[in-house]
């Protein structure tokens, strides 16, 4: 009398999703792209790509890639690594950094060939920046294009709701970059018709044109140990996409 | 509509394509609200759409709700009352998830792998410790360790791998005889001196019915069931039996130096 209903889903998974311009089933790229020619003779950027989900490829000829420190788990031609102190981002960023609690150790990785890159076999996903912002916590800051600028941003209150600190990362310019979670990201947009509020425990990245706003549900019954158990939330408006990860931080406001 | 399309990146969902009522990904699951309600475990929600109010199961208004479908006061706290309308992911730990459908049916399951029910359906408290039973019409979502493999009865299942089990009696305990009726054996079986092999023990079903198993022996972390009322002949409600033995699930540590079980089969 049971029926099992959702054994597997018709939607495409999206953390297997090849990125962009890149021949997806190619193993090693260092050839021409015959997709996307002009994406690696004329900008000369790193070519990000999952190999499953957990582990990361990233093409280089000659350019940079920007991972966290010791993420590298194998390469296949020349490669240099070089760490970065304070982020790469200049005194004045290791200051910062230093001040805002916002650490990230990274490295800088240049050379010709293919290197692989994974972390705790956290589930990776990439992000295509145009242009915009991604705001990210550094510990869910896997790698990111070399060409991308990354510095630090207050969140205010979401970001001590979440036990991360009142800042955060953020990643700009126009590249790839990519981010870990517990379980596979789902990408969610805000547009102005329909804002979107997450959990600040679930939520690992935000990109694009968005106000957040925190909001709690914290009453007398909270206090009573019979509270609504979503007690802290935040709100997102405006035009954008929200990374959430289908399992829970622990934060002040998980027991709530 | 937005200029953060993707072009062969991963999937965006927005309200419209987010699935009603189905998975996302295996490990995450929505729930289409039309002024509806859900029964939620707390802290499984992670996003929503629209107007969602989450409301603890001891608010007054709802009491009615509670009434009809909602039979474990003892555990009242772990559970929230979702309503509203919109569409809400839940998730729980990157484990997988599944909603099942209940047609006049009835379904055990440990309490921890239960993330949301229905209020068509009413949870009970099972009366093997640490499970709840669903009774009823409705759909439910649980979550496991890897994906839900359904068996059939005559079956013995190890005690990390069930999940749950429907329409059949509840199990019952299986030792491995020719292990444990030898003297050597019940020594290796309680010490592990000698080397165990793990699977001594199992429970066994018997009868018409479904068993559910996860793909893997990792038990989820499990909220507490609430103690059930300390009564003569209630299975681990703490009044001890006429023969002062106590349930394996009593919970009373075992000192250094008794032999258990085997003090009772030599007959100290």
């Amino acid at each position: 009398m049971i029926r099992f209903v959702n054994g597997s889903t018709s939607v495409l998974p999206l953390w297997q999703t090849a990125p962009l311009g890149v021949c997806s089933g190619s193993f090693s790229t260092r050839g021409a792209c015959s997709l996307h020619p002009a994406a690696r003779y004329f900008r000369g950027v790193a070519m990000f790509r999952l190999q499953g989900s957990k582990v990361l490829a990233v093409d280089v000829t000659g350019d940079a890639v920007k991972a966290k420190n010791g993420s590298m788990v194998a390469y296949d031609g020349q490669m240099a690594f070089k760490k970065l102190s304070g982020g790469g981002e200049g005194l004045r960023g290791m200051v910062t950094r230093r001040l805002t609690g916002e650490q990230m150790t990274v490295m800088e990785v240049r050379g010709q060939g293919t290197c692989w890159f994974a972390d705790r076999a956290s589930e990776i996903n990439l992000v295509a920046l145009r242009g915009d912002t991604l705001y990210v916590e550094s510990s869910n800051l896997l790698a990111t294009d070399a060409g991308l600028r990354t510095g630090t941003a207050f969140t205010g209150l979401r970001g001590a709701s979440q036990g991360n600190g009142l800042f955060t990362t953020t990643v700009e310019g126009t590249g790839q970059a990519a981010i870990l979670s517990d379980g596979p990201a789902v990408v969610l947009r805000v547009s102005p018709q329909y804002p979107l509020t997450v959990d600040p425990g679930a939520y690992i990245a935000h990109q694009g044109n968005v106000r957040q706003s925190f909001q709690s549900g914290v009453t007398f019954r909270t206090l009573m140990g019979e509270g609504g158990g979503e007690a802290f939330q935040i709100r997102f408006e405006g035009d954008g996409l929200v990374y959430v990860q289908p399992s829970e931080r622990n934060t002040i406001a998980g027991d709530l | 509509m937005s200029g953060y399309a993707s072009a062969g990146g991963p999937v965006v969902f927005d309200p419209v394509t987010l699935p009603a009522d189905d998975n996302v990904n295996p490990y995450t699951f929505c729930v289409e609200l039309k002024g509806s309600q859900w029964f939620l475990q707390k802290g499984k929600m992670i996003a929503y759409y629209g107007s969602i109010d989450f409301n603890g199961i001891g608010h007054g208004r709802l009491d009615r709700l509670v009434r009809t479908s909602f039979h474990s006061p003892l555990h009242a706290s772990d559970w929230v009352v979702a309503e509203g309308s919109g569409k809400m992911l839940l998730a729980d730990r990157a484990f997988d998830v599944n909603s099942y459908d209940l047609d006049q049916g009835n379904l055990t399951v440990r309490a921890g792998n239960l993330i949301a029910f229905q209020p068509s359906l009413a949870l009970k408290q099972s009366i093997v410790p640490g499970f709840l039973t669903l009774i009823g019409t409705g759909k439910f979502v649980a979550a496991s360790n890897g994906p839900v493999v359904f068996m059939e009865p005559p079956i013995r299942v190890d005690p990390q791998a069930l999940v749950g089990w429907a329409d059949c009696p509840s199990p019952c305990h299986h030792y491995d005889h020719a292990y444990l009726t030898g003297v050597m054996g019940g020594l290796r079986a309680m010490t592990g001196i000698g080397g165990a092999s793990g699977e001594e023990h199992q429970f066994e079903f018997t009868g018409a019915g479904t068993v559910l198993l996860q793909s893997s022996e990792t038990l989820m972390a499990e909220p507490s069931t609430g103690a059930v009322p300390s009564e003569p002949g209630v299975p681990g409600g703490g009044a001890a039996g006429p023969m002062g033995s106590g349930t394996g699930a009593s919970g009373v540590p075992r000192l250094p130096g008794q032999l258990g079980d085997l003090q009772r089969r030599f007959g100290l």
